[in-house]
């Protein structure tokens, strides 16, 4: 490569473009950053700060009482509490490894490329697409147990809970993970089909020429290939279960009892209908802890990964 | 591969049995949207038999004010999808292109604000709202909606711009335009499939949302969503007029999730086969 020697003008120019592209990216990037620093940093300290106090909704002088960490400690003895911390973890366990699981078998259930397969995986998509306030509602409906066509199927099976599915203690969460099963399973297929469309087919052509069995070129080729947008859907769908709201509100109110209660659920129960704003502060903190330390490990096995495979 | 018959077969049937299992629900919900109620407590249920009738939604229009409830999600889902698209775009294009540190950090901090769960910042957000005099307005919503949204659309349009060779953009620079320009002429005509795709999102996500318009809302400027909750709880539980409310939250979206479907997908993998 011959030495090219820039005269002065020319590097000042140069390094001056670079900057000016830089100084016109930074630019860009700040109206979101003030945008989301104004809307959310705000509140976000408010309620660190309403957390270490009492304060109620309804209390017509608006006292704040200081309490320091008063409300972190009735969260850990309150048996409530507990119950949504079990709950939660349940669910979020339970609807992510099902999610996950479905997702992957029927991506490659549909992952043919014909015409049918076209048309299905555009349907497929469907529940992705209703809010998930009529999703509660429309199993809500369909599990009633007087007129709701899953039921009456069921029960011709012989699967006739007496309280219903969603009035049952053991029934009413797996349930649940079963409607956001329903809704969700559809993104993880999409993302998981995308995933295995981009995978270079020569790899597995050349194990099955070795003798491999689909199953093995499966598990040992194509799925640890797709080890990073596993983590991608594990990662999403983890973040959105934590946060489930509409489907219980509408369904189960969080009952029978706090069977379904989910602490994002429960803090708003807290706050909103028993008006105790500084304890669902509290929880809510509590909460966001808990999403951080989960993605935050998630985050770190990603790198890792990535930093193994390069 | 070579599959026998006989598979290809099973896995037709399973298909349409996953199919099915996917799709009853939407069906149950467009049937009984044209019930007559006599034609809801039948049991056994009735999925064809039945004379359809418009009862459920003249319900809906005239009753309960359906079209205010359609045009408050209209404007709500609109001003949240143009703002987070606008901030959302741009910002994605930064973290895309800037070397900078400073630049990268913040694309992790866009991350960490997707893990907040909504209730943690709505209680103070209400409070602040309250003080600003905006409770019950469309821009309430819409402000915190896009706070929500636009990281997502930043991270959606920051993996689909990477995925775009730079060499267009530099090429443009040298042509002598501004780096502004590059983007606005080079970038985003080539986006435009990542730009639907995270319009669709942002549709999707505030058409949708409950949580946001049931503390930010007032009686004049609900959302569909809440029109569904407040016809089921005071008035008789009527599965028909829920139904036919629900219809109009959902074909909309419906509609065009399964048009744009194309994009759809693309948008939402967009980048996440890079890995």
């Amino acid at each position: 490569m011959s030495q090219v020697v820039l005269s002065q003008p020319q590097v000042k120019t140069a390094r001056r473009r670079i900057n000016n592209r830089e100084r016109t990216l930074l630019l860009m990037l700040a109206p979101i950053v003030l945008f989301v620093a104004a809307v959310s940093l705000y509140p976000l300290l408010n309620a660190f700060a309403l957390s270490l106090t009492e304060y109620k909704l309804t209390d017509p002088n608006q006292t704040r009482t200081f309490i320091g960490f008063q409300n972190y400690i009735d969260a850990f003895n309150d048996p409530a509490v507990t119950e949504t911390l079990l709950n939660t973890g349940v669910f979020v366990v339970g609807s992510v490894v099902s999610q996950v699981l479905l997702g992957m078998a029927l991506a490659v259930l549909m992952s043919a490329e014909s015409r049918f397969m076209r048309i299905v995986r555009g349907l497929a998509v469907i529940p992705m697409a209703i809010p998930p306030l009529v999703v509660g509602l429309v199993w809500k409906a369909l599990l009633n147990g007087d007129f709701g066509p899953v039921a009456y199927y069921l029960k011709l099976i012989g699967i006739n809970p007496p309280r219903g599915f969603l009035g049952e203690l053991n029934l009413a969460l797996p349930t649940i993970i079963l409607i956001d099963l329903w809704q969700w399973t559809p993104l993880l297929m999409v993302i998981f089909l995308a995933g295995l469309k981009s995978l270079p087919t020569e790899i597995n052509e050349a194990a099955y020429v070795d003798g491999a069995s689909r199953w093995q070129a499966f598990t040992r080729i194509t799925l640890p290939m797709l080890a990073p947008i596993i983590f991608i859907g594990v990662l999403l769908r983890t973040m959105n279960a934590f946060k489930i709201f509409d489907v219980i509100y509408v369904s189960t109110g969080g009952g029978p009892g706090n069977a379904t209660a989910v602490l994002n659920f429960y803090i708003y129960k807290v706050g909103l209908t028993f008006f105790d704003m500084g304890y669902a502060a509290a929880l809510a903190n509590i909460l966001l802890v808990m999403i951080g330390v989960c993605c935050a490990v998630y985050i770190i096995l990603l790198e890792r990964q990535k930093n193994s495979n390069s | 591969m070579r599959i026998s018959k006989f598979e290809h077969y099973s896995r037709n049937i399973i298909v349409l049995v996953v199919l099915t299992f996917f799709l009853l629900p939407i069906v149950w919900l467009l049937t009984t949207a044209f019930k007559l109620p006599r034609d809801l407590i039948t049991v056994p249920p009735v999925w064809l038999g039945f004379t359809p009738s418009l009862v459920n939604f003249d319900f809906a229009i005239n009753k309960v004010n359906a079209l205010r409830f359609i045009s408050n999600s209209v404007i709500i889902s609109g001003g949240t999808t143009i703002a987070s698209l606008v901030l959302g775009t741009l910002g994605g294009y930064a973290v895309a292109r800037s070397r900078l540190k400073i630049v990268s950090i913040s694309s992790y901090f866009f991350l960490v604000l997707l893990m907040i769960p909504p209730v943690a910042m709505l209680v103070p957000f209400y409070l602040l709202m309250r003080d600003l005099q905006l409770l019950g307005t469309h821009a309430a919503v819409i402000i915190l909606s896009t706070c929500y949204n636009a990281p997502f659309v930043v991270w959606l349009m920051s993996r689909y711009f990477a995925s775009v060779p730079a060499e267009l953009e530099e090429a443009a620079l040298v042509d002598g335009t501004s780096p502004f320009g590059a983007f606005l002429r080079v970038m985003l005509p080539l986006s435009i499939p990542g730009l639907v795709a995270a319009a669709l999102y942002c549709i999707i996500f505030s058409w949708n949302d409950f949580i946001f318009a049931l503390l930010l809302t007032n009686p004049a400027t609900k959302t569909i969503p809440l029109g569904i909750m407040a016809t089921f709880s005071v008035s008789n539980l009527s599965w028909g007029n829920m139904a036919a409310l629900s219809v109009f939250a959902v074909l909309p979206v419906l509609i065009i999730a399964v048009v744009l479907n194309k994009y759809f997908v693309q948008g939402m993998t967009a980048g996440a086969t890079k890995g």
